[in-house]
């Protein structure tokens, strides 16, 4: 039995499912992200698992125990809010310390208690202050240790660093990580950044109008995306509409050109769609590698990394290349050839 | 002098005089009590009338409770409303705009029609009449008091505040007493100090239910005396003002309840 283990959790607002068949187990210890578009369902996901809403359908367990109906504050499940909420009248060392007092520690062992935590996310200074004397990033910081205070048994955060500016986000999220390994603390986390979702965790969840679409490591999730909503919502992906010509040999035709697959592929003559990550692409013609004839469209400069869009029959490619001194940039109109190896290119299954 | 400044400084002027000439007059009417000479003779007589003292303390506390309960009730309500109703604001603020449109007289009356008589007979006891004299009172401060409670909780996030209050472990006892009130203190001032001086000044109710009070000592007083009504008022306002600047005070010595923004909403 895992540590925390949610079976077919099921939510609706009058006619309107926000969350359908949420099933997943989450080990003691592990960072999972919930990682989806905007009203997919993740915060509905988590606020069910901390109990400010209750499931329509559906149980939780965590260590053994079902926490389906329990109320909120006897879970043991701390919480994280986009908005920080710090309580505006306390202190932070009173903040961080509430949990502490309500669970019936001395004032004197809740403020050393409140002193270690602070030391924990380096604000070890910032104890008489009030919130709205600190920055955002500080203050976040501070919701996490009176969070981490009263040692609950998981750690949610809903879309904790999405009211910070990008340089302090990194930061933040590197720390979150430090302390969650630190601690050995089970947590969920929801964004919609994936680069957050794939930096941060041991697996990602993704979800999509409700329904889990994959769960998996990040590695797994950004390579072998088992659905068309993965594929597109992580990471960028080219498409090209192709006609299977010889499935036995994976061979399919993209216009006039000819592709070759790792079989097995469908049926001969039937229309698919056929992915690949814009940095399996290579510039010039390779030996053994699929190459494809198309004209430059575009050259855009991103600083590490350079995007060339090739317009080939029917299809327009984004190829990514690092940026290196001695690189040659072609010029948009030019004639290129890209390459890329068979086994970098899948077949997106019809769907969304 | 520059030309906006004057036009500036000729208004402000103009406004200070509204308030101030009928207070200065007052002030100085109450001091000719003794023919030819100013003096505080008016002033001796209303301290030393035992009348004052008891009226005015006695409403005084009437005030307090219903302050007290005015809070006890409206502040957990409209929390509940903040929390799970939101739907159902604009009822709310319909009712607590009652008081508004309905004269003091026809509350009073209607009050006494239904609670002097069997089952309840509040005015049997003075207790009681002390306790229907409170409810009274307490739709009379409604408006408000509604409304500062109402635009106190629109300032925090209720909501969030209340789920991390949950998650850290705390009950709703917990909640209401040690994260939304404290962060209320501010907004409260405006409606508390408001109930005090209309509980004060507050005649016909207590009039009716004949307890007391100071207001219709301070009416009996207009009717019968010249300069003691001058001296009155100038006292109630010097005591009206040490209030002000006690509430302003309190809610100093507290720093973080004078700044309540949470961040990003
Ligand atoms: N209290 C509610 N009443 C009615 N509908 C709700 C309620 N809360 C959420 N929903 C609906 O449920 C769906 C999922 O919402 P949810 O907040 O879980 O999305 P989310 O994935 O967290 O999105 P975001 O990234 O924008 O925060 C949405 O369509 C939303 O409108
Ligand atoms: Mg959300």
């Amino acid at each position: 039995m895992a540590f925390l283990e949610i079976d077919q959790l099921h939510k609706q607002f009058g006619d309107l499912p926000a969350v359908s068949g949420f099933d997943v187990d989450v080990e003691q210890g592990e960072f999972l992200s919930l990682l989806g578009p905007s009203g997919c369902g993740k915060t509905t996901a988590l606020r069910m698992i901390a109990g400010f809403e209750r499931p329509t359908s559906g149980t939780i367990h965590l260590n053994g125990r079902d926490i389906t109906n329990q109320p909120p504050n006897r879970r043991h499940i701390g919480m994280v809010f986009q908005s920080y909420a710090l309580f505006p009248n306390m202190t932070v060392a009173d903040n961080v310390g509430f949990g502490l007092k309500l669970k019936g520690m001395t004032p004197a062992d809740a403020r050393r208690r409140a002193g270690e935590l602070l030391e924990l996310i380096q604000l070890p200074d910032k104890g008489g202050s009030y919130p709205y004397q600190l920055s955002g990033g500080q203050q976040q910081r501070v919701a996490l240790a009176r969070a981490l205070a009263i040692e609950p048994q998981v750690l949610l955060l809903d879309e904790p660093l999405s009211a910070l500016d990008a340089k302090i986000r990194v930061e933040l999220r590197a720390e979150i990580r430090r302390i969650q390994q630190q601690l050995h603390i089970t947590t969920l986390y929801v964004t919609h950044d994936q680069e957050e979702a794939m930096s941060l965790s041991d697996r990602v969840v993704v979800m999509n109008k409700g329904f889990i679409e994959q769960v998996g490591p990040p590695f797994e999730i950004y390579n072998y995306p088992r659905t068309a909503f993965v594929a597109h919502f992580v990471g960028q992906l080219n498409v090209m509409p192709v006609r299977v010509v010889d499935a036995a040999a994976g061979r399919v035709a993209l216009g006039e050109q000819t592709i070759i697959l790792e079989p097995p592929l469908a049926a001969n003559g039937q229309a698919v769609t056929l992915a690949v990550r814009p940095e399996e692409l290579e510039l010039g013609a390779a030996e053994g590698h699929n190459n494809l004839r198309g004209l430059v469209e575009s050259v855009n400069f991103l600083g590490s990394i350079v995007r060339v869009r090739v317009a080939v029959d029917g299809a327009t490619l984004s190829a990514d290349l690092f940026n290196e001194r001695l690189l040659t940039l072609p010029k948009a109109g030019e004639a290129v050839t890209i390459n890329f190896p068979a086994h970098a290119a899948w077949v997106l299954e019809e769907q969304g | 002098m520059k030309r906006g400044a004057f036009w500036s400084w000729l208004w402000v002027g103009l406004g200070i005089a509204y308030f101030a000439i009928p207070l200065i007059a007052t002030l100085e009417f109450s001091l000719k009590a003794e023919r030819g000479r100013y003096s505080l003779a008016a002033y001796r007589t209303v301290l030393s009338d035992p009348q004052f003292a008891s009226t005015f303390s006695f409403s005084a506390g009437i005030a307090i409770l219903t302050i007290l309960f005015s809070l006890l009730l409206i502040v957990p309500t409209v929390y509940w409303v903040h929390l799970r109703l939101p739907q159902i604001r604009p009822a709310m603020e319909f009712v607590a705009f009652l008081p508004f449109v309905l004269p003091a007289i026809v509350l009073v009356f209607g009050l006494i029609r239904i609670y002097s008589r069997p089952p309840f007979a509040l005015t049997n006891y003075v207790w009681s009449t002390n306790l229907l004299l409170v409810a009274a009172y307490m739709g009379l401060a409604l408006p408000y008091m509604y409304r500062s409670v109402d635009t106190g909780m629109r300032a925090i996030d209720v909501r969030t505040l209340t789920e991390a209050a949950q998650s850290l472990g705390a009950g709703w006892p917990t909640i209401v007493g040690r994260v939304i009130f404290p962060n209320l203190r501010t907004a409260l001032l405006s409606g508390t100090f408001l109930t005090f001086a209309i509980v004060l000044g507050e005649y016909t109710i207590a009039s009716f239910l004949a307890r007391p009070m100071f207001g219709p000592y301070l009416a009996n007083m207009v009717r019968n005396k010249a300069y003691e009504p001058a001296a009155l008022s100038i006292i109630s306002f010097a005591l009206t003002w040490a209030m002000m600047g006690g509430l302003q005070w309190v809610t100093h010595r507290t720093p973080g309840s004078t700044q309540v923004t949470t961040g990003p909403r």
